[in-house]
């Protein structure tokens, strides 16, 4: 299933500096949550430090989660399950000065 | 101060701070109640990305029309700062004073930057100073910049220093010659508070500016309250965490976005399509000071609680000093109160602080000992009388040149 992840406000200081990801999650038979990704983008995109990313199997306080331009908590958070070609923001509120 | 048995609280927050999910979000929004909603304020109310950008919008100018304080054609000084924050207030600026806006903004704002990211090293500075430069002249605003570490070490080369703004290796050593690098944290936090406040009051003077923002946002506001209430500064709080700070005469300091949070502005960025700078952040251990210790609390009360801040906010907004006060703090150029009959809590203070650095001479009675020490608190508090209680603990561990 192809999808778009887009970081933005310093979220993508933690993956290798690269703002725009298309990637292709592995086709199974249960269904992707956001949830799921998260797991996935540990796994195989997060560079460093989990820890200013995760929290408590969520994305840490202070990161904003857009499905699609659609606040994620519209949508059931983690619960949500990923449509194909869906854009996935991650923008971060921590970064300021 | 005794912590013992504080961490029982933090293994138990689990229990006690339950996140509560029975809340039903509405799916169109809840103020044209048509269009699909997008996104959620205050973990309850959803609205679509139009009334939502409307709303913010309107919020901005009712903030700063509320007051009435700006003329047409002032010039108004811009506190820019890398964040969120900022970008959306360059970006309210830029779009009310288009022409074609309803309620147009009148007045010509002038924006500053300030150079004060030491735990960058110099290249990434140079870098951050340019990016700050492309993002503004965006705006079509035009940047001035001014070195903190400079300033400090002499703010009468204010003139120069707004038009050289070098950034050198040893800026840092500058700012630890100035405040004491022994010096703790809190003290080191407050002082650099009041050192930039007196900075942007210089800068907007020599730019003839009456006014300047900053861009504090609401849980800004919210911990530096708390802050204030913990480092002895209760009687600041209505102009440290007010809308206008006007202990200046000629030069008022506002802050436009103190009722916006940051999930407010960070869809505003998104939905406009502005990407706000991002530097790197140094880890801060949150129980290095007490400021920000308060951040802690706050952020994370908030997190369960969104209505934390807000009545924090608004319980701040309803104190404020009951009579006018004429005597002024050197240094922060706060009120200071008057002391009447009563012992205040300051007065307290400083009376244990004398009686247990005193050696006590048992060759004399007890009401002798007490006038000895009575006197000597009497003679003691005359001096320094024209520096606040929290200013007088910053001057005792900072070096102030």
């Amino acid at each position: 299933m192809k999808i778009t992840i887009q970081f933005g406000g310093g979220v993508h200081l933690l993956f290798g500096n690269i703002k725009l990801h298309e990637i292709d999650l592995p086709d199974r038979e249960k269904h992707w949550t956001i949830g799921d990704l998260l797991l996935w983008m540990t796994d195989n995109l997060l560079q460093e430090r989990p820890e200013l990313f995760l929290q408590d199997k969520s994305v840490r306080p202070g990161i904003l989660v857009i499905v699609n331009d659609t606040d994620w908590e519209l949508l059931g958070c983690a619960d949500y399950v990923i449509q194909p070609k869906d854009t996935i923001g991650f923008i971060s509120t921590l970064h300021g000065g | 101060m005794c912590s013992v048995g504080d961490d029982d609280y933090d293994n138990q927050a689990e229990k006690t701070m339950r996140k509560e999910s029975g809340i039903k979000l509405s799916e169109t929004c809840n103020k044209c109640r048509v269009e699909k909603s997008c996104v959620v304020l205050r973990g309850k109310d959803a609205y679509c990305k139009n009334c939502f950008l409307i709303g913010t919008i309107h919020k901005f100018k009712a903030s700063l029309g509320k007051y009435r304080l700006i003329q047409t054609n002032d010039r108004v000084l811009v506190w820019y700062k890398v964040g969120h924050p900022s970008t959306s207030l360059l970006h309210f600026l830029r779009s009310g004073l288009d022409l074609m806006a309803h309620k147009r903004l009148r007045f010509q704002p002038l924006i500053l930057f300030i150079d004060d990211q030491y735990h960058l090293n110099v290249d990434e500075r140079k870098l951050l100073l340019e990016q700050v430069k492309k993002e503004v002249s965006s705006f079509d605003f035009e940047l001035h910049c001014i070195s903190f570490a400079d300033y400090i070490t002499d703010p009468k080369k204010l003139p120069e220093l707004v038009t050289t703004n070098i950034i050198s290796e040893d800026d840092k050593e500058k700012l630890d010659y100035v405040i004491n690098k022994k010096a703790s944290k809190t003290n080191k936090n407050d002082i650099k508070r009041l050192l930039r406040r007196q900075l942007l009051i210089d800068v907007a003077k020599y730019y003839k500016c009456k006014f300047v923002f900053t861009p504090e946002i609401s849980v800004d506001i919210a911990s530096d309250l708390l802050s204030n209430v913990s480092l002895g500064r209760g009687s600041h709080i209505s102009i440290d965490t007010g809308f206008c700070d006007d202990r200046d005469t000629e030069v008022k300091i506002l802050k436009p976005l103190r009722l916006f949070d940051m999930k407010e502005l960070a869809f505003y960025n998104n939905h406009n399509n502005l990407e706000p700078l991002s530097v790197r952040q140094i880890e801060v251990n949150p129980y290095s000071s007490v400021q920000d210790l308060m951040t802690k609390f706050v952020t994370d009360l908030q997190v369960n609680y969104p209505a934390t801040v807000t009545t924090i906010l608004k319980t701040g907004d309803k104190l404020s000093l009951n009579k006018h006060i004429d005597v002024h703090c050197r240094l922060c150029k706060g009120p200071i109160p008057e002391i009447g009959d009563q012992l205040t809590s300051q007065q307290s203070t400083n009376f244990s602080h004398l009686v247990s650095n005193e050696f006590l001479d048992y060759g004399i009675t007890r009401q002798e000992r007490f006038q000895n020490i009575s006197d000597k608190f009497d003679q003691n508090s005359d001096v320094n009388d024209s520096i606040c209680y929290s200013c007088s603990s910053i001057c005792n561990d900072i070096c102030v040149k």
